[in-house]
């Protein structure tokens, strides 16, 4: 094993040498990258990664340029989670075999993939690697649509939301179902980590991330990805959305380590009313309307209802 | 831990799926990531045997579908080490998207395909609708006709596809259950003459080398995506073929056991010859010899290498023969078979070409008699008689109800 | 870059990241590395901008903010001080103004064809009604 990174604030953090480059192809504002700066710098050992198709991959290696600093593969749009695992398979056999060539090293291996590719086309490959437990990290940049090719909606994609394909309508308010419950189902693989995380709380990210990369097996993170694009709000606003994310407890940040142990791992000192968290987003905006008003209080009534059922789990310890 | 050698006697009675296995385990592969299907299984349950049994010292990830057998291979054949799987019909189908990603980030992978007919309907036998699935693929591509070639091959297709210069994966084909589960003598190699001939594998681009980072599955666009697809074909077309040649020739210095990308049976003075694919070979030639005792000049063209497609070979193969007939086991579904056109390409620009005639055949598993092959062989000998090909150009043999060729 | 033909480059469209090889990527800053043609660190996205982001180092406290929340890795921190913006990779989205929290910002937005100095020269005084 090797030594965790300190970083005890952000001044120390801001030291880190970015394995990630700009001049990539996402849009503004995008909160992919902030993410993805985040995890790889909360370590210093070496990488092995993996995106599935969507924003992250077409934007970051499109021939002849690459964004990335360290070994990097895409495949297709459902198996990012397996190709890494294929290459945490071959490590695993060079270094029982003594052909690693820099034998020394302790490589982190991490996959990438969208909502879309995670939540609904590779969920399969996801779950066949967390249950072999591969010595890996599956990251989820949850944007809650299909971004990449215009705004579909995934099964991440939430109530009331207006995406092409379940558009807001004369007699309809968008998307009818729920968002899946994707940290549920995975951490009923009992793993030994899951993780929600957001990239405005980098200390509470950083120090899951670090989790992660210590735990030996999976681990899986879904990340909170507000999307300039699709959610329609100013790339500015970014950082904004994200809080009214979290702070609404419309994404609850929390851990469950072995599929058992529940911790909640922010707690907001004050809570923002989801509506404030709604009428931040285009994708929204119809629920304003006065015959889609009481979606609003459901949508309230959800967050609540799923924030007491986290913090019973919390306390129950199951 | 250090793993065990096993003691083989020279000549084992093996099927082509155990010889396969067997094959894997010599070759010391770094990583097999597969799933189960009919008839393939045998392959995957043998080298999980010999892991259990500390034959392997490799990984072997027993994934949840054939979609990931093959994005695990692609996983760990870019981090660097020796790769292979196993499947078949079904399987392949789900597994051909990844077939192209395998090909076109140029990694070598050994893929065995025990053939099997395509549903619906559902059916677990021997034909070629999975084989010419993944025609189009990228892919190198041996036809095994027996276990002996089922285990010979795999050894020869690693080491094309990891050398250096051609880095492309390659597949060999066996007949589902005519091959793989037919027990045949097996000439071995004991382990250390195996492993010698196919030698450490030698990693390139390798994403476990942390101090040359790659980046490998970019997009390209309209700007770059021809060329790369070029330079794809262009290795296929004209580096492949000398490469197999080369390492054909190593494994007969080796072992004594020669092959060659189209194999010819009394092909020297043939009239009459079938061309054709897997265990029909062994059957046609059995039936070419009773008829050369009968009179008939009567030869056999077995295709060993598909891919890359040998095209003047095979223009060599039959220039001289003056009626052939090309057998295709997988329904061409609405047009001439694909074997067929295939040598209709070859031999139409050739300056001598015989009188061709296309046969479909042995669908899900559907024997192939020698009973057929002697009509076969007779018609041939009509149309030679004939001076033209007196049937039509299409026909359908083994198939119950009226009659059915057409074109 | 040059468009290359068929028989030119590295198959498999496989990219390197940098020159030769490098030892310890995450000790060792951009500046240091030798990176090849085919890294986006040397491509430029700087056409995207519509309005671009002015550091006045008066007033920055190095809280970093800006560092971590910026998506193109254009905020450069040296020592845990912000010495500049890299121009050649940012695109204008305006979160590093923000998520800036001293007053007045350290960082604004101001067109593109802005001229920095005339800006920095007519900063924004301490808004009292915030504070």
């Amino acid at each position: 094993m090797s030594e965790m990174k300190k970083i005890k604030n952000l001044k120390e953090f801001s030291t880190s040498a970015d394995r990630f480059e700009g001049a990539n192809l996402l849009c503004p504002g995008c909160a992919h990258s902030i993410i993805v700066r985040e995890i790889l710098n909360a370590t210093n050992d070496d990488l092995v990664l993996s995106a599935s198709t969507g924003c992250l991959e077409v934007c970051t290696a499109v021939y002849p340029y690459t964004s990335w600093d360290a070994s990097w593969i895409h495949i297709g749009f459902e198996n990012s989670s397996t190709a890494v695992a294929g290459a945490e398979a071959m490590y695993n056999a060079l270094k029982t075999k003594g052909r690693l060539k820099q034998p020394d090293r302790n490589p982190k291996f991490v996959a990438f993939g969208g909502d879309g590719a995670s939540y609904d086309i590779g969920f399969q490959w996801i779950s066949g690697c967390m249950e072999r437990n591969h010595n890996m990290m599956y990251v989820v940049l949850d944007n809650e649509v299909y971004a990449n090719t215009g705004g579909q909606r995934s099964s991440s994609t939430p109530i009331g939301s207006s995406a092409t394909t379940s558009p807001a309508g004369s007699i309809s308010y968008g998307e009818k179902m729920n968002k899946k419950d994707m940290m549920g189902i995975m951490a009923a693989h009992h793993i030994p980590y899951a993780a929600q995380v957001a990239p405005n709380k980098w200390k509470d990210m950083v120090k899951k991330i670090q989790k992660g990369f210590a735990t030996e097996g999976a681990v899986f993170i879904n990340a909170v990805s507000p999307c300039t694009t699709e959610w329609k709000f100013d790339p500015k606003d970014t950082m904004m959305l994200t809080d009214l994310a979290t702070d609404s407890l419309v994404f609850p940040l929390y851990e469950v380590i072995d599929g058992k142990e529940f911790n909640i791992t922010y707690r907001p000192k004050n809570v923002v009313p989801v509506e404030e968290y709604l009428a931040a987003q285009g994708r929204f905006k119809h629920l304003f309307k006065d015959e889609y008003k009481y979606l609003i209080k459901e949508w309230q009534e959800r967050v609540d209802a799923n924030w007491a059922y986290l913090q019973r789990r919390e306390e129950a310890k199951v | 831990m250090a793993f065990d050698k096993m003691e083989l006697r020279d000549i084992e009675v093996w099927d082509g799926n155990f010889a396969a296995a067997q094959a894997l385990r010599q070759a010391q592969v770094d990583v097999v990531a597969a799933y189960p299907i009919t008839p393939s299984t045998p392959i995957v349950e043998g080298y999980a045997k010999f892991k259990s049994d500390n034959y392997v010292e490799g990984e072997f990830v027993m994934v949840e579908s054939e979609h990931a057998a093959m994005s695990g291979c692609i996983g760990a054949a870019a981090a660097g080490g020796r790769v292979a799987t196993a499947t078949s019909s079904q399987g392949l189908a789900l597994m051909v998207e990844t077939l192209y990603q395998a090909s076109g980030m140029r990694l070598p992978i050994v893929l065995n395909i025990v053939n099997r007919a395509l549903a619906a309907p559902l059916n677990v036998n021997g034909d070629h609708s999975d084989m010419y699935l993944c025609r189009d693929s990228g892919w190198i591509q041996f036809d095994a006709f027996s276990p002996q070639g089922a285990y010979d091959l795999n050894f020869i297709a690693f080491k094309v596809s990891e050398d250096h210069d051609i880095r492309l994966p390659a597949i060999i084909n066996q007949d589902g259950f005519m091959t793989s589960h037919t027990a045949q003598g097996v000439t071995t190699m004991d382990d250390d003459t195996a492993f010698g001939f196919v030698g450490t594998y030698k990693p390139m681009n390798d994403m476990l080398d942390f101090e040359h980072p790659v980046t490998h599955g970019v997009q390209t666009e309209e700007d770059w995506h021809f060329e790369h697809k070029a330079r794809q074909h262009s290795d296929l077309m004209l580096k492949v073929s000398p490469k197999i040649d080369e390492v054909f020739a190593d494994f007969e210095k080796l072992t004594g056991r020669k092959y060659s990308q189209v194999e010819c049976y009394d092909m020297e003075d043939a009239d009459v010859a079938v061309f054709c694919l897997g265990t029909s070979v062994e059957t046609a030639r059995e039936v070419a010899t009773e008829m050369r005792a009968k009179g008939v000049k009567a030869g056999v063209v077995g295709l060993r290498v598909i891919r890359p497609f040998p095209f003047e070979r095979v223009q060599e193969a039959l220039k001289d023969v003056k009626a052939v007939a090309i057998l295709d086991r997988s329904s061409p579904n609405g047009a001439p078979g694909a074997m067929y056109n295939e040598v209709c390409a070859a031999m139409y620009s050739h300056e001598s070409s015989p009188l061709i005639s296309g046969y479909v055949y042995g669908l899900g598993g559907r024997d192939l008699t020698k009973a057929h092959l002697v009509d076969l062989y007779n018609e041939l000998e009509t149309n030679v008689k004939a001076g033209k090909v007196t049937t039509q150009l299409q026909q359908f043999i083994g198939v119950r109800g009226p009659k059915l060729s057409f074109l | 870059m040059a468009k290359k033909g068929w028989d030119e480059f590295e198959i498999g469209a496989m990219l390197r990241t940098f020159d030769g090889s490098i030892d310890d990527i995450a000790g060792t800053r951009q500046e240091d590395r030798s990176y090849s043609e085919n890294s986006s660190y040397m491509a430029s996205v700087a056409d995207w901008r519509l309005i671009k982001p002015v550091f006045n180092k008066d007033y920055c406290i190095d809280c970093q903010f800006c560092w971590i929340y910026c998506p193109d890795v254009s905020i450069i921190s040296r020592d845990k001080k912000l010495i500049g913006v890299d121009m050649d990779h940012c695109k204008g989205c305006g979160i590093c103004v923000e998520v800036c929290p001293t007053n007045p910002k350290s960082l604004l937005m101001f067109p593109e064809q802005a001229d920095e100095e005339t800006e920095i020269a007519q900063w924004p005084k301490k808004d009292e009604e915030e504070a």
